[in-house]
């Protein structure tokens, strides 16, 4: 079994993760995710009783709540916590390629 | 004089009487706090807790012990217009626009907010030490860690800075800091306390839960954090109950667990030893105490690793650098807003997970992994349900060794999961656990046991961990007795 991740799969996880990596980032991680992920496949030998998953801990205990309009935050102080805005929109950089910068 | 010191009562009783004034309580955690000096906090909230103080001057003191008395928030639930940062670059200079739902209930309750206590970079570690801000260090010696992740509350209780503190538990994350600084925490069951306002990490795992130096106050605080929340649909509606109201009870009858494993090779000599010792205090006081076979309790750490990390790259995703926290300047265009972004604002811990976790539930992968380790999760639950229908109580030690140094060293990524591997199933269950001191080992660092109830019988596990209190009659404020032997 190798020892460490190629520098593509780090690359395609970091990818995956919106992370970008410096070289000795990479280096780093191509020991230390393979670490992980070898722990991580020990699942695989685990037997279990039935195939029933579990996804909330009290499901007999859980609610919906009516879709009404409750307390809302003031858009004033939201807009204040992003780091580019103006006037009463959120700033972003440009999505879609071809059109005029933001 | 230090007030802080007195039983709670006489605290209350002085404040009553007007022989002294919250503001009094207020100044004495803050040099409580500059006097231990254990980087138990990130930010302090002196302006406002002394506005606090005064303002409390002017109502009548109620019948509530809590009333006045100073408590530290661990810095990944929300306070309204304090700095919340979850210990990380990206949220440095992050300001909430609303309190999270235990923040309300606290304030509601006439406590004052001191500060926001020092923990692992978005609560993933076990030492604290991916604290943004530096590492906390325990009041019993300081080249330790005080555990992970809500170290800060850990060892601001263990120094006696305050009464009390709130924690967060995922994985450990209240119960294992507990026992490396010789204080009671609690994690409550699952949907117990609404998680509206904490800083989501694993959200099928995250709980809050009350942080104390001893029983009783942990009771009396979690009397007020618990109940429906509309903002927390998995918070769950139950009777109002007093979890103090077993406390003073015997034991006599009660039937207790061991989990073999709890007592494996993996437990250093000294604890396991130690809680042999509680066993016999146990027997001798008319419990009944049987080892145990709970099966997939050795898995506990791959199903953390699996549904944490996948879970948390998911939380995580919303750190983008559009809406709040840090942001790169002059991005070329969305994407490297993002990645840029990220890449400063994540420390190295957190980096690794997103990643696995990423990794995790991409493709075919979230059948391969995340549905196995829900499968296994539930075949865990159903293991300590069968266990609950025959026992009271479980209980096992909190960790597999004590304290370790700061120095030690942080390459090995496995490490920091193996810290939990004792924890770890009890949120996997969704159930309640506590850590209670026991004892001390060779250095004099404290040693914990674990107290698992089944899901919503904390006052039971208050019973068994106030008696135990009792009796051990344990030394454990730092600053006192046989500290650094």
């Amino acid at each position: 079994m190798k020892d460490k991740l190629s520098k593509e799969e780090v690359y395609h996880v970091a990818n995956l993760a919106r992370i970008s990596l410096t070289d000795e980032e990479v280096k780093k991680y191509q020991i230390q995710l393979k670490q992980i992920l070898d722990d991580v496949e020990k699942i695989n030998n685990v037997k279990g009783y039935d195939d029933d998953i579990l996804i909330a801990c009290w499901e007999e205990n859980t609610s919906l709540r009516k879709d009404e309009i409750g307390e809302m935050l003031n858009p004033k102080e939201v807009l204040e916590n992003a780091p580019h805005h103006s006037g009463n929109y959120i700033a972003v950089p440009i999505v879609i390629n071809g059109g005029e910068g933001a | 004089m230090k007030y802080l010191d007195k039983k709670i009562e006489e605290i209350h009783k002085l404040l009553k009487e007007k022989k002294i004034k919250p503001i009094d309580l207020v100044e004495e955690a803050f040099q409580n706090i500059e006097n231990s000096d254990c980087n138990s906090y990130i930010t302090l909230n002196k302006e406002e807790a002394r506005n606090v103080a005064k303002e409390l001057e002017k109502i009548e003191v109620e019948d509530n012990l809590l009333f006045g008395l100073p408590i530290a928030i661990k810095d990944n639930i929300v306070t309204k217009g304090l700095r919340t940062t979850c210990a990380s670059h990206i949220l440095d200079n992050f300001i909430p626009i609303y309190d999270a739902t235990v923040i309300e209930k606290i304030k509601k309750n006439h406590m004052i907010i001191i500060g926001k206590t020092n923990m692992d970079e978005f609560a993933m570690g076990s030492s604290s030490r991916t604290s943004y801000f530096g590492a906390p260090t325990n009041p019993w010696n300081k080249e330790k860690i005080s555990g992970g992740s809500s170290g800060g509350s850990a060892s601001t209780i263990s120094a006696r800075d305050v009464l009390f503190a709130l924690g967060s538990d995922t994985g450990g994350s209240i119960r294992q800091p507990a026992s490396y600084t010789g204080i009671v925490g609690m994690k409550p069951t699952y949907g117990r306390i609404s998680r509206y306002g904490l800083i989501a990490f694993a959200s099928s795992l995250d709980q809050i839960g009350p942080m104390t130096k001893n029983v009783y106050e942990n009771a009396l605080l979690l009397n007020i954090l618990v109940g429906k929340d509309e903002k927390d649909l998995t918070s769950v509606n139950r009777e109002e109950e007093d979890f103090t109201r077993f406390i003073g009870k015997n034991i006599k009858g009660l039937k207790i667990g061991v989990p073999n494993y709890f007592m494996s090779d993996i437990v250093s000599k000294d604890i396991k030893n130690k809680v042999k010792e509680i066993i016999k205090v146990l027997e001798e006081n008319g419990a009944t105490v049987d080892f145990i076979d709970i099966k997939y309790l050795e898995n506990a750490v791959t199903l953390y690793q699996i549904i944490a990390m996948g879970e948390a790259s998911s939380n995580l995703a919303r750190f983008d650098g559009i809406r709040y926290g840090h942001s790169i300047k002059d991005p070329k265009d969305i994407d490297d807003l993002y990645f840029r972004t990220r890449s400063e604002g994540f420390g190295e811990e957190v980096k690794r997970r997103i990643m696995v976790g990423s990794y995790l539930l991409s493709g075919e992968n979230a059948k391969i992994y995340y549905n196995k380790a829900l499968s296994i999760r539930d075949d865990m639950r159903k293991e300590f349900k069968n266990a609950f229908q025959k026992y009271d109580l479980l209980i096992g030690p909190t960790t597999t060794t004590t304290a370790y140094n700061l120095s030690d060293s942080m390459d090995d990524p496995l490490k920091s999961f193996l810290d939990d591997v004792l924890v770890n199933p009890v949120n996997m269950a969704g159930l309640p656990g506590l850590n209670l001191p026991i004892g001390f080992d060779k250095e004099h660092m404290p040693i914990g046991m674990q107290i698992i109830g089944n899901s919503f019988e904390e006052a039971k596990i208050y019973q068994l961990a106030a008696f135990l209190e009792k009796k051990l009659k344990l030394e454990l404020d730092p600053n006192r007795g046989e500290k650094n032997v």
